[in-house]
């Protein structure tokens, strides 16, 4: 005869269930750590990437450069439930490209080609560009070189793509290169029951 | 055809001519008149710039339009207020459905446009309220692509509907019946005649010409009816993380154009060389 689900036991599910949709696979090394530890989060409302009022300015590539673990392991997430699923979107494509015979830039934004593309919903024959786009990311190609980042935030895009610490990836390092050389202090280091709360975005500018 | 900066109205601030947390939203009426809402209020400048009169809404202002009578129409999430000329509301338009957030209103002979940024439609009603129709909704396809989270539209005089469609870097004409005439707008993302971006442009004005405003980076342009670009207004003396900046064009030709960050208003005016 199985145990009775408590309702602590349910709301725990719920809880992991709604981690793991998040934050994928590393979810579960999250979920694992003991209560009280202390993990590494990239602040979005620090990031220079993610942080709004930086518009125009060059993408940071610290997490990238400065990270122990090979590619980085902060790598950039696209929250679906924010993302304008654009058309031309300013992180997919390079939008000052060459635009070619089908009206889109002829240039992709990402240097490593993670970010791919499906239309869904009705697409019209006659009219291309009337349609919405499903954007992800390839953790496995991603360097958490935050230029998507840079160009998804508002008032461009809407801010759905953020860099996150993937903590499969994650040594734990006691002292983090990325936040030592971060000039924004954005890595910081939180409760692992903070961590697995739904992360919180910036706010928009209306 | 070139613009210079005349005057800014508002600024951010708690004096009665300022705005305290937003700006959303402009129109003008027969007399030159600017209409500015935010702060769940509305403040009626004079043709000079100077404060009349101001005055507060239920909701948070989203939408202005002026009918031709000097009935001040104020679109907002879940309804419409009416007001006549004296600043007294006379009327509550309610409606989640048809009325979720209204972020335009309009008006064609015998009708009340409303945009509808929840539904990503237009809605056509009688004077009275009565719903007729819907417009843009699925046309043909997806309707209006809306990141931006603002469905803007403006009536020329021959009752035909320019609105904003951004995620199809257009601005789309259509009957009061819903019908899809054309359009004008192309994507480019360096050429100024082309609209930028993921989105835009995001917000519209007609008179004798086509006036539309951009995002990233800001921008306010004018386009003649077939889609030629004929002047950049200005860009310069928007903040860069502006969006959604409302436009609006007097019977004199000045271009009044919403700073949603500096929370003021930029005017315009034509230079004729």
């Amino acid at each position: 005869m199985s145990e009775p689900v408590t309702r602590r036991d349910l709301l725990h599910q719920v809880v992991r269930g709604g981690v793991l949709a998040t934050f994928g696979g590393g979810a579960i090394f999250l979920v694992q750590k003991a209560h009280g530890q202390v993990v590494w989060q990239v602040d979005a409302s620090r990031c220079i990437n993610s942080r709004l009022g930086d518009t125009g300015a060059e993408a940071c590539k610290l997490c990238t450069t400065e990270c122990v673990v090979a590619l980085s392991a902060v790598r950039a997430v696209n929250e679906y439930s924010k993302c304008g699923r654009c058309n031309i979107c300013p992180a997919y494509f390079n939008i000052t490209s060459a635009v070619d015979a089908q009206g889109l830039p002829s240039e992709k934004l990402c240097p490593r080609d993670a970010i791919a593309r499906k239309p869904i919903g009705k697409a019209d024959p006659e009219d291309p560009a009337n349609n919405f786009y499903e954007y992800s990311i390839d953790e496995e190609k991603c360097d958490g070189c935050g230029k998507c980042v840079m160009k998804c935030k508002e008032p461009l895009g809407l801010g759905s793509i953020v860099l996150r610490v993937r903590y499969d990836k994650c040594e734990d390092c006691n002292r983090c290169a990325i936040s030592r050389a971060c000039p924004k202090d954005a890595l910081i280091q939180v409760p692992v029951e903070q961590a697995l709360r739904p992360p919180e975005l910036h706010p928009r500018t209306e | 055809m070139t613009y210079r900066q005349i005057r800014v109205i508002g600024g951010k601030g708690n004096a009665p001519g300022q705005f305290a947390t937003s700006l959303r939203c402009l129109a003008v009426d027969a007399h030159g008149q600017l209409f500015a809402g935010g702060d769940s209020e509305i403040k009626l400048f004079d043709a000079a710039g100077r404060l009349k009169r101001r005055w507060s809404t239920s909701r948070p202002v989203l939408s202005l339009a002026v009918a031709g009578d000097g009935a001040v129409y104020a679109g907002q999430p879940g309804q419409i207020e009416i007001f006549d000329g004296a600043a007294k509301l006379v009327n509550t338009w309610r409606g989640e459905t048809l009325l979720g957030r209204v972020t335009a209103i309009g008006f064609v002979k015998d009708g009340v446009l409303a945009g509808d940024a929840a539904d990503r439609a237009i809605r056509h009603f009688d004077r009275t309220g009565k719903f007729r129709n819907h417009i843009g909704k699925h046309n043909p396809v997806n309707g209006f692509l809306i990141p931006n989270g603002v469905v803007d539209f403006a009536v020329d005089a021959q009752g035909v509907i320019h609105a904003a469609n951004p995620g199809k870097h257009r601005v789309e004409r259509y009957l009061p019946t819903g019908e899809l005439l054309g359009h004008i707008g192309r994507f480019h993302g360096t050429d100024p005649a082309g609209f930028g971006g993921c989105c835009n442009p995001t917000n519209v004005a007609v008179r004798d010409h086509i006036y539309v405003t951009e995002k990233a980076g800001p921008r306010a342009k004018v386009y003649d009816f077939n889609g030629n670009l004929q002047a950049v207004v200005a860009s310069a003396p928007f903040d860069p993380n502006c969006k959604n900046m409302s436009v609006a064009v007097d019977g004199r030709g000045l271009v009044y154009v919403a700073d949603t960050v500096k929370l003021a208003v930029f005017v315009f005016e034509p230079v004729t060389v």
